[in-house]
């Protein structure tokens, strides 16, 4: 599953941590996506952490699998979180009408793991 | 402005060059004319320079342009200068950028298009007059004046668009100074920003808006922004829209917007017309709106009762 090979993904505590450094090309979101999910699997990780500071320019594709990515993570029981998007990503995907849905985010890396740990707090708490 | 500036404003290159040329209809036969005439110009220069000086000076308003006596004859001497160029035989770059920098130095000094207009027609009387004496040929006298004629325009054509490009250039300035105050984002707290919006929101603005906003977010790292919008007079679908994009983009990044200002009119708008903006945190005053984006970033306001004793608790306890 690692043949891409080019976007790592971390596991901090029971969080998972991916930083995409690369421009998504079509292939490479396919293999992130299946990756991740895989991983969520094998680990039960209860947070994702996608971070998009890297990505000067999304697609409505790149934005669709994001968004997917973070709703599939979702219904396997983990908390997902896309940080970093910068302006002129935020600005292009809004104007062309696309709104990522489900999908939670947050400022930065720091920013998106508090969120995190906040919702699996909020979780236990509830369950209780 | 430099000389540059203008060139480029007015695309003055060869090609423009020749396309002026070819509007005023100045040929070579017209230049070789005028160089012939350099004789007759230099014996009659300070006549005619003299003369336009009369009717400026004797124009009570006019004459306000030259208060000072070194001030005429120093524009004076550049009036001769001006007026031997017409007979030098070239309408070349060099003689259009020589033109253009004569009405650059007139832009400057404000001196008004009228006079400017007015001086060349006395200039042409001027000239007219004199080369009816001089060639008593008729037919010769007529090409004369029609080559000075022509020349005399396509100067004229220069000095008037440099007015332009000098006001076009004002006019830029302005619009850049007034979208900088069109979106005032302040920072109000750590994480908490305020965009006081006041007048229309077009478009163009809207687009800037958003733009600023979502480059200050990330600047800031705020978690908050609050947008007042009590100081818009109409909020429509198409404004209501903006704000949405906007509240959206500004949610991709990871932040989250506050509108606050909703006047009972906004709000009766916005219902009526069937907008959904159930999206947005909504305030109708922009105190609540900063108690919101405390809680939001897990601040609380609490009054102090040792140092008002007697004020209200208006502790903001979550219950």
């Amino acid at each position: 599953m690692s043949a891409h090979g080019s976007i790592p993904v971390l596991r901090i505590g029971s969080t998972l941590l991916a930083s995409i450094q690369v421009e998504l090309r079509d292939t490479i979101a396919d293999a992130f996506q299946e990756d991740i999910l895989q991983t969520i699997a094998k680990t039960g990780a209860t947070g994702l952490v996608i971070d998009i500071t890297g990505l000067e320019m999304v697609d409505s594709y790149v934005g669709r699998v994001l968004t997917n990515t973070g709703r599939m993570a979702t219904l396997m029981g983990t908390h997902a979180v896309v940080v970093g998007m910068r302006p002129v990503v935020a600005a292009t995907l809004v104007r062309m009408g696309f709104r990522m849905e489900g999908v939670l985010t947050a400022l930065n890396v720091d920013a998106g793991l508090a969120l995190v740990s906040e919702l699996i707090a909020r979780r236990h708490g509830a369950g209780r | 402005m430099p000389l540059q500036y203008y060139i480029e404003k007015l695309n003055l290159d060869e090609a423009e060059l020749q396309s002026r040329r070819d509007f005023f209809e100045i040929t070579a036969d017209d230049l070789t004319t005028l160089a012939g005439l350099k004789t007759f110009a230099e014996k009659h220069t300070d006549d005619i320079v003299e003369d336009l000086y009369r009717l400026i000076l004797g124009h009570p308003e006019a004459k306000k342009q030259f208060t000072e006596h070194a001030t005429l004859v120093r524009v004076k001497r550049a009036q001769r200068d001006y007026f031997l160029g017409l007979f030098s035989g070239r309408c070349d770059l060099a003689y259009a950028q020589d033109r253009l920098r004569i009405g650059i130095a007139h832009e400057r000094v404000g001196v008004p298009p009228k006079w400017y207009l007015g001086a060349y027609a006395r200039y042409l009387r001027s000239i007219f007059d004199r080369l009816v004496v001089e060639l008593p040929d008729p037919a010769q006298a007529r090409a004369a004046y029609q080559s000075i004629e022509k020349l005399v325009a396509f100067d004229t054509a220069l000095a008037m668009d440099t007015y332009i490009a000098a006001q076009l250039g004002a006019l830029e300035r302005h619009q850049a100074a007034i979208r900088e105050l069109s979106t005032p984002i302040i920072r109000l707290y750590q994480q908490v920003l305020l965009l006081p919006l006041i007048g229309t929101i077009d478009t163009h603005r809207a687009d800037q808006l958003m733009e600023a906003v979502l480059l200050k977010v990330v600047e800031e790292q705020a978690h908050v922004i609050i947008i007042d919008i009590a100081g818009v007079p109409l909020v429509d679908t198409k404004v209501a829209d903006h704000l949405l994009k906007t509240t959206e983009a500004v949610r991709l990044l990871g932040a989250q917007t506050i509108l606050s200002g909703i006047s009972p009119i906004i709000a009766k708008t916005i219902v009526n017309l069937g907008m959904n903006i159930s999206a947005m945190h909504t305030k109708s005053r922009l105190a609540d709106a900063l108690e919101l984006a405390f809680e939001i970033i897990g601040k609380r306001v609490t009054s102090s009762a040792r140092n008002h004793p007697s004020a209200p608790a208006e502790a903001t306890e979550k219950s």
